[in-house]
């Protein structure tokens, strides 16, 4: 890296036209949209400054710490749940086995299929009266198990986050995947000669190997899932009452349904800063292990 | 879960037969296991596949069952409901259009943000990263105004560059921290001999790269295959409309006409399906493909 | 290996020029114009995408219209209800909106009002007269200023029931008081049927079907409008007792347990399919459930029973008018001219008729068409008498809200009747 400065005009033009689009495409309406957030706006009349009433505003509602939970919820099952599952998969897969990537394909269904059918399809799955999951608990005799489970406060957010967790698997197991064939055979090879069996080679070499692969999908979960939408929209609607609400649901309706373009620009930008803390406080963490 | 059991039985009575049995034996659970997983994330496709033929009634009565009467006519419906015919090709001109950018931009950018320090350099990479926590929802309505102020409001360019914008974050995320893992010093021998760095570019990164071009082609053609808010707002005219608009005409007020819009969505994934085998084999070449090996 | 790689680069690159120019070509700047040549064109948003018999006859007048007039252009733009209220917000915020755009009453109506964006129709009013009921005119006026005409009027709240599941039940007319209704529900979850189906994930089908209902019946037709002036409370202890009712409903169990769950499309399947006894729905449920239903002379069809220590008139029935279609303050001269001659022709007795072949209830004065079904008389004739204003289309969208979730919650033993009163009040209290 030493020597590399003298390409100060190559990177400039690498770099350009990816920053260009990026900032007068995607900052600069962002920038707009947080200029909004000190404004009372309906999109129809004037636009008024309020300084920060709407943030003040956001602090003392309910809501919206309802959804911040719910969301911290998401992100703590996205990270927990979605990158070791899929870290075990890809490793599993990576064995070279026949019809390794018969399985890739498969797991990478759900990230493919639209939120449409996933969500009917995990709707009727947990549907308290014919669903699936009541039925199989029922048939292997844990019928006082069964649950109202989309339809339950207590539960609600619980199901939400199964359905979540699958949908994403797949998309880290192929990153996992990719990052799995950076690592080369030869010190698989020195190690198989050491002696080291297969979970030491895996926790020793492998894992230790793919620490940055890992804090890129720690990464990718939380931006995620704090801006999760579609799937919980279509499937709960927030409900019951808030209990499955989330941030950019709440900012989508203050934004669309109640015209109130102020407030729904302060809640993303709520939700931009939570991103970058928990993003920060996860670099920290996976740093720390690592040295 | 009762098939794991099952399998774990087995496992423990070869188990007791002898190291070469042992070690099938693992096999096999690590088999079931895939299977297993296979099977749970294959459902909801077949699913979406068999319930594109039923009626609307007999969707109600049976949601889980094969059709008692198979509705090919569903497809019909769905092609015409959803505009299939127009929305189809202005959706592939969009979405290649963005990607190809993306990843083009994207990857020329992660290569000097990976592979050269620079005093700003993580400045720009952490402002790239930025994008990544913003939802989109909160931008549409700045879109839309920025749109029309430019007069792009109504054009399929319009439409492509917020796509460009908004996918370069986590292509150059994901980019970026694939090509810092290669060693060090795979370019200095290159740049000895004379070459340039946009040539090292092309002919060294490029291909060690590919494995983690296959993921964020496949990502960036997914989010713009699907997108739909940018799409809904920015576009008036019927002939310049893209295909997840048309997949919402199947949900009126009160009603939903559900087996037509199951093979309406079982029409739009195929050319997701279709990306996806054309890169497969990229995701996992990699290293021995690559120029350099060791 | 580089070679073929830089050649590839420089195909997509190429490729992608291509398609961009391609893409800028593809649409030259078709301005809605103010016509070229004689031609007057008028761009119009409606939510008319899903072939329902509505939506073909709404299709159908616009059809008529254009070829009555070969001069003007109508280019429509069909969008789903939901994505059509985020599509008009973001061009009302950028001043651009279409020249004819579809209108809700109340909550949706006065923001565009307010930002003057649509202009009033009084002057080509009296085209309608003797067409159209006076009385049905109210819902798309604001402030003695009419913005739209209405096309349907749509009851929220009727009870369907199945004639045989209740003669089994021992009822062969429906119960008239709340009492003997409650009795009803009791003895048809003995014969293990659902009472009354219900879907109400999307959390309007409480407050729409159910709250406006049982809230006039309790209240009388003045309280929300009191309400909003501040006359009156939502913690008047009528209005509890209105959310009592339902809470009531809910913990007697009258409902499929996953009534929180399902939506308004998978409880309609509930009572086609005969599992349900009753079904507290729209008339947009109407035609669906003729339609689908094996026998439908076993449907009946009837209003809220009377309950006792009731404000309102029992004979009461929430009802909203539907299809308005406002123009865009804009519009001046010929195009102006064009707009009014469109809704000259489009609110015909034509369509009119038509609707009421497609089961839909309209409030025009006109005798029934032959062919009518007998199910759409009979709403016709319990509707007849009094109309109860519909609480999402008269209160602010914010209370609304309000009232949606709180009502889930009631449901669910979250939240008291009195708590959610008052939670309403202070929404009431936070908009002024």
């Amino acid at each position: 890296m030493h020597l590399l400065n003298r390409y100060k005009w190559p990177a400039l033009i690498g770099i350009a036209p990816a920053l260009i689009i990026y900032l007068l495409f995607a900052i600069v309406p962002i920038i707009l949209s947080f200029y909004y957030s000190v404004m009372d706006w309906d999109g129809f009349t004037e636009m008024k400054f309020v300084g920060l009433a709407n943030f003040k505003e956001a602090l003392h509602d309910p809501v919206f710490w309802g959804a911040l939970k719910n969301n911290l919820l998401v992100v703590a099952a996205s990270v927990f749940g979605q990158v070791p599952l899929a870290l075990f998969f890809a490793l599993l897969i990576n064995r070279k086995l026949k019809f390794g990537k018969v399985f890739r394909t498969l797991g990478f269904m759900p990230v493919v299929i639209s939120t449409v059918i996933i969500s009917l399809v995990w709707g009727m799955m947990y549907n308290s009266r014919r669903g699936l999951f009541n039925q199989l608990l029922e048939g292997i005799g844990l019928g006082d198990w069964a649950q109202n489970w989309l339809g339950d406060p207590k539960w609600a957010m619980f199901s939400v986050c199964v359905t979540i967790i699958w949908q994403f698997i797949g998309l880290y197991l192929i990153i996992f995947l990719a990052a799995l064939q950076n690592i080369p055979e030869e010190i698989y090879e020195a190690a198989k000669i050491d002696g080291a069996s297969g979970l030491k080679r895996t926790l020793y070499i492998t894992l230790p190997m793919m620490r940055n692969t890992i804090m890129v999908a720690v990464i990718l979960c939380i931006s995620g899932s704090l801006r999760t939408f579609d799937l919980i929209y279509v499937m709960t609607t927030g409900g019951p009452g808030h209990t499955t609400e989330v941030l950019a649901m709440y900012m989508f309706d203050q934004t669309f349904s109640s015209t109130r373009y102020g407030y729904g620009s302060t809640l993303s930008l709520f939700i931009f800063f939570f991103s970058l803390a928990l993003v920060y406080l996860s670099t920290l963490i996976l740093r720390k292990r690592g040295d | 879960m009762a098939h794991v059991m099952v399998g774990k039985q087995k496992n423990i009575e070869l188990q007791k037969e002898s190291g070469k049995g042992r070690r099938f034996s693992k096999k096999a659970l690590i088999y079931l296991l895939l299977v297993v997983y296979g099977l749970v994330n294959a459902y909801p496709m077949i699913w979406m596949f068999l319930n594109s033929f039923k009626s609307n009634i007999d969707f109600a009565k049976n949601p889980f069952g094969f059709p008692v009467q198979w509705m090919f006519d569903n497809y019909k419906t769905a092609w015409e409901t959803a505009k299939l015919g127009t929305y189809f090709f202005n959706s592939v001109i969009v979405s290649v259009a963005a990607v190809a950018v993306t990843i083009f931009a994207g990857a020329i950018a992660s290569y000097f943000l990976a592979r050269f320090a620079f005093k700003w350099g993580k400045m720009v990479y952490a402002f790239f990263v930025f994008g990544m926590l913003i939802p989109i929802h909160a931008t549409l309505v700045p879109m839309f105004l920025l749109m029309k102020s430019l007069g792009l409001l109504n054009t399929h360019i319009g439409l492509v560059l917020p796509y460009i914008a908004f996918n370069l974050p986590i292509t150059i995320f994901i980019l970026v921290s694939f090509m810092k893992s290669f060693p060090r010093d795979i370019e200095e021998s290159a740049i000895m001999d004379g070459c340039g760095v946009f040539r090292i570019f092309f002919s060294i990164i490029l291909p060690m790269t590919r494995p983690a071009l296959a993921t964020v082609i496949i990502l960036n053609f997914i989010n713009n295959w699907n997108e739909f808010s940018f799409a809904l707002v920015l576009i008036n005219d019927d002939s310049l409309k893209t295909l997840p608009l048309g997949l919402a005409n199947f949900a009126g007020q009160f009603t939903t006409n559900y087996g037509a819009q199951m093979a309406g969505l079982t029409m739009a994934v195929i050319p997701v399906i279709i990306i996806y085998l054309l890169l497969e084999d990229h995701l996992v070449k990699g290293m021995t493909a690559g120029a350099v090996k060791g | 290996m580089s070679k073929r790689l830089r050649a590839r680069a420089l195909l997509v690159v190429s490729a992608l020029m291509l398609v961009l120019m391609s893409a800028c070509s593809s649409n030259g700047e078709k301005a809605s114009g103010n016509g070229s040549g004689d031609k007057v064109e008028l761009t119009f948003w409606n939510i008319w995408t899903d072939p329902s018999p509505q939506n073909k006859a709404s299709l159908k007048a616009v059809k008529k219209f254009e070829k009555e007039h070969p001069n003007i252009v109508i280019k429509q733009q069909n969008i789903p209800h939901d994505q059509f209220k985020v599509k008009v917000k973001t061009q009302a915020a950028g001043q651009q909106l279409p020249d004819l755009v579809q209108v809700w009453p109340g909550a949706e109506l006065t923001p565009l009002v307010n930002g003057k964006l649509i202009q009033p129709l009084n002057g080509i009013l009296s085209h309608w007269d003797g067409l159209i009921k006076k009385n049905q005119l109210s819902d798309y006026n604001v402030d003695g200023k009419q913005y739209a005409l209405p096309a349907n009027v749509t009851p929220t709240s009727l009870v369907y029931y199945n004639k045989k599941m209740l003669a089994k039940a021992g009822y062969k007319n429906f119960p008239k008081t709340y009492e003997d209704f409650k009795t009803l529900v009791k003895k048809l979850k003995k014969q293990d049927v659902i009472p009354i189906t219900l879907g109400n994930k999307a959390q309007w089908v409480l407050q729409s079907s159910y709250m406006s209902m049982i809230g006039d019946r309790m209240t009388g037709s003045n309280f929300l409008p009191d309400v909003l002036e501040g006359k009156k409370k939502f913690t008047d202890p009528q209005f509890v007792k209105a959310v009592g009712v339902i809470k009531e409903l809910a913990d007697m169990k009258a409902f499929n347990d996953d009534f929180n769950s399902i939506d308004n499309i998978q409880h309609r399947d509930l009572f086609v399919m005969g599992d349900a006894a009753m079904m507290i729905d729209g008339a947009w449920s109407l035609g669906p459930v003729l339609e689908a239903m094996e026998d439908d002379s076993s449907m009946g069809i009837a209003l809220f029973p009377s309950i006792d220590g009731g404000k309102g008139n029992p004979e009461a029935v929430s009802a909203v008018t539907g299809t308005g279609i406002a123009l865009n303050s804009k519009l001046k001269g010929e195009k102006l001219k064009a707009a009014q001659e469109f809704l000259k022709s489009f609110y015909s007795k034509e369509y009119y008729t038509d609707l009421m072949k497609a089961d839909i209830l309209v409030p025009a004065d006109i005798d029934p068409p032959k062919g009518v079904s007998q199910a759409l008389k009979q709403v016709s004739k319990l509707t007849g008498d009094h109309i109860a204003p519909v609480y999402d289309a008269t209160l602010p969208v914010d209370v609304t809200d309000a009232i949606n979730s709180g009502l889930q919650e009631v449901t669910l033993g979250q939240m008291t009747p009195e708590q959610l009163a008052k939670k309403l009040q202070a929404a009431v209290d936070k908009e002024k």
